[in-house]
């Protein structure tokens, strides 16, 4: 099979992950561990959250433009839990669980609506979800945000960017194998028959809003994982940080990673956490007056989204249209 | 068949961790202080991060044509984070790292400046003078945090009170913005009423970015308000004025601080004159000015093609509080020593008519004091002295 | 019981803002089968421009204002030559990250020039008031009104008698089948992103004397696209009757709800528009349902 993929693939895509690896490796030996463990921890903590898109957008094939929402959740469940006194170990699950019920919810209008429609609900979802954050003042303290403590277990304290980033990889390893599992089976399929053609799909006595949910309570579960752990290392939530921008950010990551593969969420993440500062870098090299122009990070990253998708539209994880059709189901 | 890709992933990871072996450096200071600030260049408070870091350029860069502090040149490094606190860290991280930053001055926005504070502090970084209006930036006293911004609560509660004591108003209402700058405000001017034994009679707010404020204004009329308080930027403030003189609803309202700009009165013209605001820095104006603050505004234009505002006089005190604290700490300079130095300076009252800042051991909160200001022919005027 | 007809016309004045953006949103998917995230960017870009022609260049007004849509409408036909058309036939998503990353690039842009990222601008247009017995109205919302009911009779006309127009609509009814009676579907496809490029300008400089020329005044797309849905996504009179219901209910809601309801008035009415009407409230005349 991957004999089928280095075929479609020309050497120069091939290499382009392992000069991201090699850029990243660099940019850690210019700036420092510190800063690039920190830089891991949020790739990982993002690349979760992605998985979560790439399930709901790449597998099963539904247009999700409120993801952060789900995020949101499950911040504001392990903040409120841990304030509570649970352990954060124990309260993840439950994060997990809070993005789980609200995929479920915001995944209700796909029983009556489908494609573009849907997605437009799922928009109105996560404002929605924003609004009523703000509205919980009692709870969440509103729009004035909230703090949160640090990553704790059993006494040890994941104080250091060494350890946050440990555990990060370590979250985000246990869900890419939870993951590719989930995609081998019965209900990996299912996703994909639902994606591909959904008319098809209930013919061969799959329910397609049923599917859909599933899809949307994994994806959820996924990003309001990220978001327990998000809420740890950021040590501050408020309801704006998880906005409509944070929700394309992340529809961003799967598309660049490859919204098809699992792989794909974590490398989007790198490329998403990576390129503002690799501009922020070049930036402070550019003379005079160019350093000072405030909106030349926003064009930069801007034009990298615009040539990702126009240059490699099945993301950099993915192989070609061909190479995915050749994996099939099994993939 | 999805899983080389995976593990390529994590070799990468692993190999990229490995070259990551050396520990956070504790900072140097060798002919260059380096000086970080994480703004708003894009976000939704651009509009304060860019004056705010001109004016910080230009006070350094003076002080480095003039030779320096001791013989050092001052670095800014600006990273803009636009209000987003996950940028935010990171940028933190680079200027700590990277950049070898002493301090960090005004960094931007409460989600930023409650995401990095702990990171900077924590590699014993200066943590100054952020535009945060929450308590954590110098409650409870921390050796490396200080603030010199006057809280809303506290000047609100003060100016709601004169308001009250000297126009007798009985219909307190309040128009806010939906989010912790608002929130601090109104508990401020509930402070106020609480002492004159009132409350507020209506409250309404608005979301940051609203289009139109005529329902909230419809809303406090119909509720007989005799007084608005206005917890607004200036698109927001010029927006409520309009509206009620439309209707000709002749009430008085006072804004905070962040509604005190030239801006106002030039987008609003007539339809705001009268209102009444909170000043904790006055505007600096041309017309009018005194020999050597209209040489500095000669100078800012000259220097960035632009108009000063009070934001750009406020990053310009700031450069300036953190020059003469370095001086004043002498040639050994270190984070300790500078933090000890800045709690036994005090700053008097400038060219600017800033008011006068002093930080103490006990106590690094530089300023609790604004002063009441009213738009009269098209200007700011100010009406009292800084309220205790 | 006046101060409710006075709120009810401001209602109706940012409605019909709403309106002309879900317009330009609906002119294009109806054409081209995508999604735009761009429409405030282009708002806000049309405003600036006309800015920019005025203050600096010293154009007046109103050439300012007329070359600056023509601009806006220019950039969104090389936009669509350049990039956009390939996002054609394309999964939805496709268009919507190309057009949301084309709009950092040209917010980026704005706020690169250092008078723009500085300061809130105001266009000089009339601050007037207009009393009509005991009700007063704002020449600003009067203009936007005007406009609007303006503009859309134009697009009506445009779209019934010309030949370009009924190429138009035969092109968004059903693009084979106008290739194949000789209608240049390429070119239609660049003539509705200049057109709708073109209104989403007209909106920012309506807008400007209300809510000022600044950065973020795009934002006030997210009110737009549930106009857009409410609409049913490809009926243009849909689109703009539904702009100015959102911006009605919004204004009763502020004055009669409790606080803070006000500001999910237009999601949640477009969650149960959703829910009840999966087909959009538009009149829809034959032609497609859903996606």
């Amino acid at each position: 099979m991957s004999r089928v993929r280095g075929v479609a693939r020309p050497a120069a895509l091939r290499l382009l992950p392992w000069a991201l690896v090699l850029a990243l490796a660099m940019a850690m030996l210019a700036l420092g561990a510190d800063y690039a463990l920190g830089k891991a921890t949020l790739v990982a903590t993002y690349a979760i959250a992605g998985l979560g898109v790439v399930i709901v957008v790449g597998q099963a094939g539904q247009i999700g433009l409120g993801q952060a929402a789900l995020v949101a959740l499950g911040a504001y469940a392990q903040a409120l839990l841990v304030g509570a006194g649970v352990p954060p170990l124990a309260a993840l699950p439950l994060g997990a669980l809070a993005g789980a019920l609200g995929g479920a919810l915001a995944s209700l209008p796909a029983r009556r609506l489908g494609g573009l429609y849907f997605g437009m609900s799922t928009l109105a979802f996560a404002l929605i979800v924003e609004e009523a954050l703000v509205r919980a003042e009692p709870w969440t303290q509103g729009a004035a945000g909230m703090a949160v403590g640090a990553f704790a277990v059993l006494g040890w304290r994941a104080a250091s960017t060494l350890e946050q980033a440990a555990v990060s990889l370590a979250v985000l390893a246990l869900a890419l194998v939870a993951c590719h599992r989930l995609l081998r089976s019965r209900h990996g399929r299912a996703w994909r028959a639902v994606r591909d053609d959904e008319v098809a799909a209930a013919a061969c006595g799959v329910a397609p809003a049923a599917v859909k949910m599933q899809a949307f309570i994994v994806g959820g579960a996924l990003s309001g994982l990220a978001g327990a752990l998000y809420a740890h290392w950021i040590g501050f939530i408020s309801p704006e940080q998880f906005g409509l921008v944070f929700s394309f950010e992340l529809l961003m990551l799967a598309f660049i990673g490859g919204a098809r593969r699992l792989a794909g969420a974590a490398w989007g993440a790198l490329v998403i956490v990576v390129i503002p500062q690799l501009i922020a870098v070049l930036r402070d090299q550019l003379p005079g007056d160019w350093a000072r122009a405030a909106g030349l990070e926003l064009v930069l990253f801007g034009a990298v989204i615009v040539a990702v998708v126009l240059l490699r539209p099945a993301g950099l994880a993915g192989g070609s249209a061909r190479s995915d059709a050749a994996h099939g189901d099994g993939a | 068949m999805r899983f080389p890709s995976v593990l390529r992933f994590f070799r990468g990871a692993l190999l990229a961790l490995s070259a990551a072996a050396l520990p956070a450096a504790a900072e140097v200071v060798g002919d260059e202080i380096v000086v970080g600030t994480v703004s708003d260049l894009s976000g939704p408070i651009a509009l304060l991060g860019v004056p705010v870091r001109d004016g910080m350029l230009m006070r350094f860069d003076e002080l480095n044509a003039a030779g320096g502090v001791h013989g050092r040149k001052i670095r800014l490094v600006v990273e803009d984070a636009g209000y987003d606190p996950k940028r935010a860290v990171l940028a933190a991280r680079k200027l700590v790292q990277r950049d070898r930053a002493f301090a960090f001055i005004a960094n931007m926005g409460t989600p930023v400046v409650m995401a990095t504070m702990p990171i900077i502090v924590d590699a014993g970084r200066l943590h100054l003078f952020p535009f945060s209006p929450h308590r954590a930036t110098y409650e409870p006293l921390h050796p490396l945090k200080f603030q010199n911004f006057a809280p809303y609560q506290d000047y609100m509660e003060a100016a709601t009170r004169h308001m009250l004591s000297t126009q007798g108003y009985e219909r307190t209402c309040l128009l806010y913005q939906d989010d912790d700058y608002g929130l601090e405000v109104m508990k401020g001017v509930e402070k106020g009423l609480a002492a004159n034994g009132r409350e507020l009679v209506e409250r309404t707010s608005y979301k940051r970015g609203a289009t139109d404020l005529s329902s909230q204004i419809a809303r406090l009329r119909a509720a007989r308000c005799d007084f608005v308080v206005l917890a607004t930027v200036v698109r927001e403030t010029v927006a409520a004025m309009a509206e009620a003189r439309k209707i000709g609803w002749e009430v008085d309202m006072l804004v905070t601080a962040s509604g005190y700009s030239a801006q106002t009165h030039e987008l609003g013209g007539e339809a705001v004159e009268g209102l009444y605001g909170v000043s904790v820095l006055p505007h600096p104006y041309a017309e009018g000015a005194n020999s050597q603050l209209a040489a500095w505004i000669e100078r800012y234009r000259a220097r960035f093609k632009a108009e000063p505002n009070v934001w750009s006089v406020m990053g310009y005190t700031l450069a300036d509080l953190f020059v003469r604290t370095a001086e004043a700490t002498g040639p050994a300079l270190t984070v300790e020593a500078f933090a000890r130095t800045l709690e036994g300076m005090e700053f008097t009252r400038d060219y600017f008519g800033s008011p006068s800042y002093r930080f103490t051991p006990q106590d690094h909160l530089g300023n609790r004091y604004g002063r009441l200001a009213q738009i009269r022919n098209g200007r700011w005027e100010l009406i009292t002295d800084y309220l205790q | 019981m006046l101060s409710l007809l006075q709120v009810l016309l401001s209602g109706i004045a940012t409605g019909c803002i709403y309106g002309l953006v879900a317009l330009s949103f609906v002119l294009i998917y109806k054409a081209t089968e995508t999604v735009s995230f761009m429409q405030g960017d282009l708002l806000m870009l049309g405003a600036f421009a006309a800015l920019g022609l005025h203050l600096q260049a010293g154009l007046p007004l109103a050439a300012a204002a007329l070359l600056a849509v023509i601009a806006v409408g220019a950039l969104g036909a090389g936009l669509e030559r350049a990039v956009l058309h390939r996002a054609l036939g394309q999964p939805h998503l496709v268009a919507v990250l190309l057009t949301f990353g084309l709009g950092m690039m040209m917010r980026g842009g704005v706020a690169s020039v250092p008078a723009a990222a500085q300061e809130v601008h105001a266009l000089p247009f009339a601050a007037d008031t207009l009393a009509i017995g005991p009700l007063v109205l704002a020449a600003s919302h009067l203009w936007v009104i005007l406009a609007t009911v303006l503009l859309a009779a134009l697009l009506a006309a445009f779209f019934r008698h010309t030949r370009t127009g009924l190429a138009l609509r035969a092109c968004s009814e059903d693009a084979r089948v106008a290739a194949l009676m000789g209608v240049p579907v390429a070119r239609m496809h660049t003539l509705a992103w200049a057109l709708g490029a073109a209104l989403a300008a007209v909106a920012g400089l309506l807008l400007a004397p209300v809510t000022f020329v600044h950065l973020n005044m795009g934002f006030i797309a997210l009110k737009a696209f549930p106009a857009a849905v409410l609409g049913g996504l490809t009926s243009l009179p849909g689109a703009l009757v539904a702009g100015v219901l959102l911006g009605v209910a919004e204004a009763l809601a502020g004055l009669a709800l409790p606080e803070g309801v006000k500001d999910v008035v237009p999601y949640a009415l477009l969650m149960a528009a959703l829910l009840l009407f999966p087909q959009g409230l538009g009149v829809r005349r034959g032609g497609r349902g859903g996606v």
